[in-house]
């Protein structure tokens, strides 16, 4: 990312932000997102290459690799778009995997991902809430968001002390998948990697960078949810009358929703300001310092805001009809994914000493 | 466990509370069915409907009515026995409103041909209750409720209608806040009748909960005739009635064990995690833990009070929030602790007792039903403390 002014740094953000509303419709209208939900595969493979199109799964790759050069600015705005919208087509396993194969070489499925033709899974994960990657041989690979929809898996394996890259079809892999409770699923992968092409040698380091940005835009993803979920509740507050009055005027209330806007703005500077570090460069315990903060606020944030939110409609905020719930929903599928609040305060913990002043 | 004889019904009361509580594990495991143990959601009749019937064959379906009623006539400590022992089998709530609120308010208030009609069908399972108070704009401010009831001849005729009638498709029966007097204050121009669902005139509609169940429901009422004499105690003086009835169901949303049950799902999902060892958690669990030992300290206090037939004040506000708050705190910390299975729509591992997210949304509406937490405050802030406003 080189250094752009700060306006025209600003137009960028600006401009991914309106760009989302083909695929986020700005009002918050969520019948597509509800009509998805609990189907196979849980999204839409149109809307998805249409993200390819609109050059979202190539964002962060350089322009010589077909992508579009941005950085976690723009790349956040977009996430903060998409989880205000709800969308659940998985545009952030979809840059972390083109993350990988382009510090591949650019090999295999890589362009037809970036033309979001194809939807590539990166089956890293061997245990809960972890961002370890150990690259066990044969060992089963877990938590895989939207698997029912994947073409195909990159399966990170240990050898000689560093992290070979393999592609696999996903039609010819064995796959279970559980569904999430926001209607989407999770599979778990047995690789067989006879069937794979092995595509790098050393993947170790761009994965761990890769996983630090999908935590960091799981984030971002999250605030859009945050900010969506409390809009409504405001608009609730200020509509809803009992007793004679409207709800908003209870002093009790008034207080709960400036408590919610406060979480909100917290989780907003965290995550523009990790995003800000690390498009300027930061590295290492910095970077890993910045994301952890960053998601460890998000999670806490986007459970806590939620839950409020539910609680401030009454009755009607326990339906499945009332949009909120589904924020709430979503918040428990994203709240730990690529790192629970308690990981990233640890690993925050681990590294902060060395990047304090 | 040594054959334990199961007196009769009528025996029960007179047994000293560890021989009960022996008598109580005996017959659920003698009589429960072993597939309804622990069930993910609230059951419905068609599923929870053989454990009920066979309460009422045993004689054993209302603990807490009279004797003379047809009900077990428990002693407070030992009906809190009893759900202790139900709550540690993992047994199912039943459609239980005609059970516990709707006989013992008829018993109270209703007149003899109301008690002879409508107690014994309770007890052999022929009518299934719902409660029918709130509607769309009548929650919190429930006596802003606007369904009405106008009399015609010898027939009440009702038009409006309830929400969140929660298993109303289930039951044949509802009871109504109705208002029979618009001219006057709000609270004093509401009855309490009781309708017959089969009535024309009356539209059950489903509506799907965040658990993604069926559970609660619109009710419409569209000119249903009601014959005069299902109202139940004086015209107008519904409300004060309900108001009794509410003081009971906020002992009842006090109980522990919700959090008591939850407390144990947690160890065991600490300890499938991995994470029950550590120290950081032990400290979070011993919170929790305390919490819970305290609130059924407190609980204790107010079953004392009731034990010595004293009748108990809006201070029992307190055990509702500080109840469904913990019960909220621990389902928190599931997920907290599950990881990616915190998003799971089903029971992680396919084992009922790690249900993370299904226990965590259930933990949520119990901060909204039975007065919301905010409204416990309010109460407790005026009421109790006496502050102005
Ligand atoms: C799972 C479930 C089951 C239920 N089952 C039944 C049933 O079987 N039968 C039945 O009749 N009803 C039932 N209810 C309805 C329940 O009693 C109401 O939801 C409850 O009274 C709240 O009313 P409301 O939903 O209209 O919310 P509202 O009253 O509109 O409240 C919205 C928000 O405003 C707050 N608020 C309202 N007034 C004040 C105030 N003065 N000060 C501060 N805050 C305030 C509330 O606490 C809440 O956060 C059920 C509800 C749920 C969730």
């Amino acid at each position: 990312m080189s250094a752009a002014p700060m306006d025209d740094r600003a137009e960028s953000i600006r401009m991914i932000r309106d760009s989302a509303a083909a695929v986020a419709p700005p009002g918050g209208e969520l019948k597509r997102v509800r009509d998805l939900r609990f189907q196979d595969p849980g999204f839409d493979a149109g809307v998805f290459r249409q993200m390819g199109e609109m050059g979202w799964i190539g964002l962060r790759l350089p322009e010589a690799l077909g992508g579009a050069g941005l950085g976690l600015g723009e790349a956040c705005a977009l996430a903060e778009e998409l989880g205000a919208g709800l969308v659940p087509e998985p545009l952030i396993p979809a840059m972390l995997s083109a993350g990988l194969l382009a510090a591949a070489g650019g090999k295999g499925a890589l362009p037809v991902l970036l033309a979001g033709e194809v939807v590539v899974l990166t089956a890293w994960q061997e245990h809960p809430d972890t961002l370890e990657v150990p690259g066990t041989p044969d060992a089963s690979r877990r938590f895989l968001p939207m698997a029912a929809g994947a073409d195909f898996f990159l399966v990170p394996q240990q050898e000689g002390g560093r992290l070979a890259l393999y592609e696999l079809s996903a039609a010819r892999s064995a796959v279970t998948v559980e569904r999430t409770q926001d209607g989407g699923n999770l599979g778990m992968l047995t690789p067989n990697l006879r069937e794979a092409t092995k595509l790098a040698d050393d993947i170790g380091p761009a994965l761990a960078e890769a996983l630090d940005e999908a935590a960091l835009l799981t984030g971002a993803y999250l605030l859009g949810g945050m900010e969506r979920a409390f809009a409504m509740t405001l608009d609730y507050l200020r509509t809803r009358q009992q007793f004679g009055r409207i709800i908003g005027t209870f002093q009790a209330l008034q207080h709960r929703a400036a408590d919610v806007k406060m979480q909100i703005a917290l989780t907003r500077a965290s995550i523009e300001s990790a995003a800000a570090a690390l498009d300027a460069g930061a590295s290492g315990d910095a970077r890993r310092a910045a994301v952890s903060r960053a998601k460890a606020r998000a999670a806490d944030a986007a459970m806590r805001v939620t839950r409020e939110c539910i609680q401030l409609h009454g009755g009607i905020g326990y339906t499945d009809q009332y949009d909120v719930g589904l924020y709430l929903r979503k918040a428990m599928v994203l709240t730990n994914q690529y790192g629970s609040a308690a990981l990233h305060r640890r690993r925050f913990m681990a590294v902060s000493p060395k990047v304090e002043e | 466990m040594d054959a334990i004889r199961i007196p009769a019904p009528q025996e029960l009361d007179g047994l000293d509370d560890e021989h009960f509580r022996q008598v109580v594990r005996a017959f659920l495991h003698e009589n429960y069915p072993e597939e309804l143990r622990n069930p993910p959601k609230r059951l419905h009749w068609s599923e929870n409907r053989p454990w009920y019937m066979k309460l009422a064959e045993k004689g054993w379906l209302c603990p807490g009515w009279p004797k003379e009623y047809g009900g077990l006539g428990l002693s407070p400590a030992k009906q809190i026995i009893l759900t202790e022992e139900y709550e540690r089998y993992g047994v199912a709530r039943t459609n239980d409103h005609g059970i516990v609120m709707l006989g013992p308010l008829v018993i109270k208030y209703g007149t003899e041909a109301q008690k002879r009609f409508f107690l014994p069908k309770i007890l052999t399972g022929e009518h299934i209750w719902c409660q029918g108070y709130s509607e769309p704009n009548a929650g919190s401010d429930l006596a802003a409720l606007r369904t009405e009831a106008v009399l015609d001849g010898d027939h009440y005729v009702v038009n409006g209608q309830k929400i969140w009638t929660t298993l109303a498709m289930d039951a044949n029966w509802i009871f109504l806040l109705v208002r029979t007097d618009k001219q006057a204050k709000k609270q004093e121009g509401i009855s309490f009748l009781l309708v017959d669902m089969k009535t024309p005139g009356i539209t059950v509609r489903p509506i799907i909960n965040l658990e993604m169940h069926d559970e609660f429901c619109e009710t419409f009422f569209d000119n249903v005739r009601v014959p005069k004499e299902n109202l139940v105690g004086q015209l107008n003086k519904g409300w004060d009635m309900a108001k009794a009835l509410l003081g009971f169901e906020r002992i009842f949303l006090g109980s522990p064990r919700q959090s008591g049950y939850a407390l144990s799902r947690l160890k065991l999902l600490a300890e499938r995690m991995g994470c029950w060892e550590d120290a950081e958690f032990q400290d979070r669990y011993a919170r929790l833990r305390l919490e819970f030992e305290d609130l059924k300290a407190l609980f204790g206090v107010y079953v004392e009070k009731l034990k010595r037939g004293e009748s108990l004040g809006p201070d029992v506000s307190m055990l509702k929030v500080i109840q469904t708050e913990l019960f909220q705190k621990i389902t928190d910390c599931m997920l907290e602790i599950a990881g990616e299975n915190a998003g799971l729509l089903e029971p992680m591992e396919g084992n009922r007792d790690l249900n993370i997210g299904g226990l965590f949304i259930q933990a949520r509406p119990a901060s909204i039903y039975g007065g919301s937490n905010e409204i416990q405050r309010n109460i407790l802030s005026k009421n109790v403390l006496g502050l102005p406003g």
